[in-house]
């Protein structure tokens, strides 16, 4: 990995408006950014929208797309592109999952799921895209398999969690499933043995040195034997896993905890997200975005991540999501209360 | 569920399937209050510190509210039922028992004696505590079961007849005997799902409504002397013994005053597991109690002393319903056990009848939440096309219900499941329902015949959804 000594800066490219109410989360188009395609994510939003947004590849300037409307009836809280951006999942306060099918920049509604019994909170496909997970307030977790014809299929409802579940992730490589909380805990569920079921193979709670208060998202490294996740209780731990054990497919490798940064936040962190390069972008209440990079020396805090950069101000308002881009350039998305999205780019001043 | 709960519930681990929820209208001792945190902080004006009583929650509270799907287990805390039943027993009321046949094979599973030992000596046990009669609900099932042929075969000609709005609505029939099912049905489906589940009443409410519009005659009781206590696999059981479609009003014709009392089929449910515990709470050797001859009023029990019934844990709908209608509309005789075909999973069954290459019979099993859903999602898109769906909340069905005795340690869900399985139709001749002389006997004295109009009015109810409730649709975070 390049070391990020010296001068860095995160350039504010743009900031979108479009959304009349707080943005909650975006998510890029994996299949965007190379290949002569351009850049292109999604935002949701308080105001019951989708917005698809796509850079201009001559001016690099971003444009809305695309609004996809009248479909959900209360906030849009998450969306999730298939591996392929062709599908977008969308979980809404509604208690449904709209599932969209890109045809040529047009997003038709081809399925949603119902079967929460109130607010759908996160969603995430597996990386096949052959499994979608969503989770919400009535504290399960639901996994359905994509079917041919854009049909949908519920394979298993775990109710493991106590409380509200924030969000749900994939694992990038391996169908592990994770969740994370209101009550404190992260779980990690896989399908296992011959019971024909998913099942909670890991709790990772305060015991084991987990969060002490709402989980609030989590994200993996590139090569997914490590995991960042953020907390309201105003740390981000980094967990780890035996990775040839995982990838064996050999049983469950579970995952430890390595290190905790605290002293950086003294507000909420809402959203963590791990760049393909090793830099975890945090995003919180403070309406601030910080930078953290593993590093030889040790950090007051006794842990191997210090920190690179922080953006005071990068919102008026609660940062919500932070969302690195695929592709080449250093991007960074981030989406907040105050309404807007704003793109952002790592540079160093060399670069200037 | 949390851990300020009783440890007596705790040791449950209620498996009924869906945990009560945040939105619900009465919060309790000992759940987090605000269970969920506004997502963003809000400002709050500090207020006076309210002394309160604690809530007392009532299951008719929990069948009215929308907040949540199944919340039984919560309002176990309240309800006591064990002291209830012991209660009654010393207020000189005549106490029935009426014990299922999936009560009775988790029962002979863990004290590892025969099913008909079992009832034989749990009906000893219940009689030296001062219960009166100890029936058997698989008796009340036979009539439930010809109650719903009889259905079936109602909706079938409803449905070939065209013109007719309500033939749409009449496939697939669905079993109406599991009250998780029903409440998650009433309170989070809503009424486009209503008009096809079976009007048929489960067997215990069936038992209940026997036993008190016509049975007490024979007991030489009056209705209101009666306290009626069921045995189940289940504790969403109790729930659906609380409905007031399950409540009669009985006019007293003393005294000149017309007074009406309410009437309910069934006082109480105890659970297999609350049965075990007061099995151990008499400090009785369970296994060395004498086997008492059993009440034959409303036994399935043969001169010859066996038990009879019908073959599927869950109640035997689809199969038996499946078995009568190819025979009786399509004249094919189906001898043995019928062959069901595993779709998904061992939770989700299948079988058809095929007439000249023709499907003219496709019903199924499908137990548990997940299965659930998916034929849910196909009932609303319009893509279901089954007749019978035998639809039962907890995976594997009755015989995995969240009120039975808990797998011992070491032995895994799946082994106790087979066991019971296998020891649920020991010494059981399997017996067409009807065939029963018991069931043959209350038409011919008091029903009249299947579907007549007293059938109806005795044996068979209504759904209702039920309106979403304020509360749980404020929440904006």
């Amino acid at each position: 990995m390049e070391s990020f000594e010296g001068n860095i800066e995160l350039r504010e490219i743009q900031r979108l408006e479009g959304h009349t109410d707080r943005v909650w989360s975006l998510a890029w188009n994996p299949a965007t950014g190379h290949a002569g395609i351009p850049l292109s994510f999604a935002s949701c939003s308080g105001d019951k929208t989708v917005r698809i947004w796509e850079q201009n590849l001559t001016s690099g300037l971003w444009n809305c797309k695309a609004v996809l409307e009248e479909t959900h009836t209360r906030t849009v809280r998450s969306c999730a592109w298939s591996p392929s951006g062709k599908l977008l999942a969308t979980a809404s306060f509604d208690a449904t999952t709209a599932i969209w099918e890109n045809v040529g920049g047009d997003f038709d509604c081809v399925s949603t799921l119902e079967g929460h019994e109130n607010e759908v909170k996160g969603v995430s496909w597996n990386a096949s895209g052959s499994l979608l997970a969503t989770c919400g307030r009535d504290k399960s977790v639901w996994i359905w398999e994509v079917q041919p014809g854009n049909e949908f299929e519920c394979v298993s409802v775990l109710q493991g969690h106590t409380q509200d579940v924030k969000m749900v992730q994939w694992h990038p490589t391996v169908d592990i499933l994770f969740s994370c909380s209101y009550d404190n805990n992260v779980k990690v569920w896989a399908d296992e043995g011959d019971s024909d079921d998913w099942q909670c193979v890991q709790t990772l709670g305060e015991p084991n040195n987990g969060h002490t208060s709402t989980v609030w998202a989590l994200s993996f490294n590139a090569r997914g034997d490590k995991m960042v996740t953020c907390s309201d209780d105003l740390t981000l731990k980094v967990w780890e896993t035996d990775n040839t054990v995982m990838q064996s497919g050999d049983g469950f490798a579970p995952w430890r905890h390595v290190c905790s940064l605290s002293g950086y936040h003294d507000r909420t962190i809402f959203s963590v997200h791990w760049s393909r390069e090793g830099i975890i972008a945090s995003g919180a209440a403070d309406d601030a975005i910080r930078l953290f990079v593993e590093s030889n020396e040790n950090s007051a805090d006794g842990s191997r991540y210090k920190l690179l950069l922080k953006k005071e101000k990068a919102h008026d308002m609660d940062v919500n999501s932070v969302q690195w881009s695929p592709g080449e350039k250093r991007l960074l998305a981030s989406a907040s209360d105050d309404g807007t999205i704003k793109v952002w780019e790592l540079v160093s001043p060399s670069q200037c | 569920m949390s851990e300020k709960f009783s440890p007596a519930l705790r040791i449950g681990d209620l498996n009924d399937f869906i945990a009560p929820s945040q939105a619900c209208i009465v919060s309790l001792k000992g759940l987090k209050t605000n269970a969920t945190k506004p997502d963003k902080p809000e400002v709050s004006i500090a207020s006076k510190q309210v002394q309160s009583e604690p809530v007392k929650i009532s299951l008719k509270d929990c069948l009215a509210c929308s907040g949540c799907v199944t919340s039984a287990e919560t309002v176990m805390l309240e309800k006591q039922s064990l002291d209830e039943f012991l209660s009654n027993i010393n207020k000189r009321k005549a106490v029935i028992v009426s014990l299922s046949p999936q009560s009775r094979a988790s029962l002979s599973v863990h004290f590892g004696i025969s099913p008909l030992q079992v009832f034989k000596k749990l009906t000893g046990f219940f009689k030296s505590l001062g219960v009166k009669a100890v029936f058997d609900t698989s008796c009340s099932r036979d009539l439930t079961l010809v109650e719903s042929c009889n259905e079936f075969i109602r909706r079938y000609k409803e449905n070939q007849s065209i013109d007719n709005e309500r033939s749409k609505s009449s496939f697939p029939m669905i079993a109406s005997a599991c009250p998780g099912w029903i409440c998650y049905a009433e309170k989070q489906l809503g009424s486009f799902v209503l008009p096809y589940i079976s009007k048929v009443k489960s067997p215990q409410q069936t038992i209940g409504a026997v036993i008190k519009h016509h049975l007490y005659q024979d007991m030489g009781l009056r209705p209101e002397e009666i306290y009626h206590v069921t045995v189940m696999p289940c504790y969403d059981k109790k729930l659906e013994a609380a409905r007031d479609d399950f409540v009669f009003q009985l006019e007293s014709h003393g005294e000149g005053q017309n007074e009406a009392s309410s009437i309910s089929e069934v006082d109480s449910v105890l659970t297999t597991g609350e049965v075990l515990e007061l099995i151990q709470l008499k400090q009785v050797e369970f296994k060395n109690l004498e086997e008492f001859p059993l009440d034959r009023l409303m036994t399935n029990i043969s001169e010859e002393g066996y038990l009879y019934g019908v073959r599927g844990s869950s109640g035997g709908y689809a199969e038996t319903i499946f078995r009568h209608v190819a025979k009786t509309l399509f004249g094919r005789q189906i001898d043995g056990p019928l062959n069901f075909r595993n779709i998904r999973n061992s939770d989700f069954q299948e079988i058809t009848l095929e007439v000249e290459g023709k499907t003219v019979l496709k019903f199924a099993l499908c137990y548990g939440f997940r299965n659930l859903q998916n034929v849910v999602r196909k009932l609303k898109v319009g893509k279901c096309d089954y007749h019978f769906l035998e639809i039962m909340a907890c995976p594997s069905g009755c015989l995995n219900g969240g009120g039975q005795i808990k797998p011992k340690p070491g032995q895994s869900l799946k082994d106790l499941s087979q066991l019971l399985e296998t020891v649920y139709m020991e010494n059981v001749l399997v017996t067409e329902p009807f065939e029963n002389p018991i069931v043959k006997n209350l038409y011919d004295k008091w029903l009249e015949q299947p579907g007549s109009e007293k059938a109806r009015g005795h044996l068979h109810t209504e759904y209702h959804p039920v309106e979403k409730s304020i509360t749980s649709l404020l929440h904006n975070w």
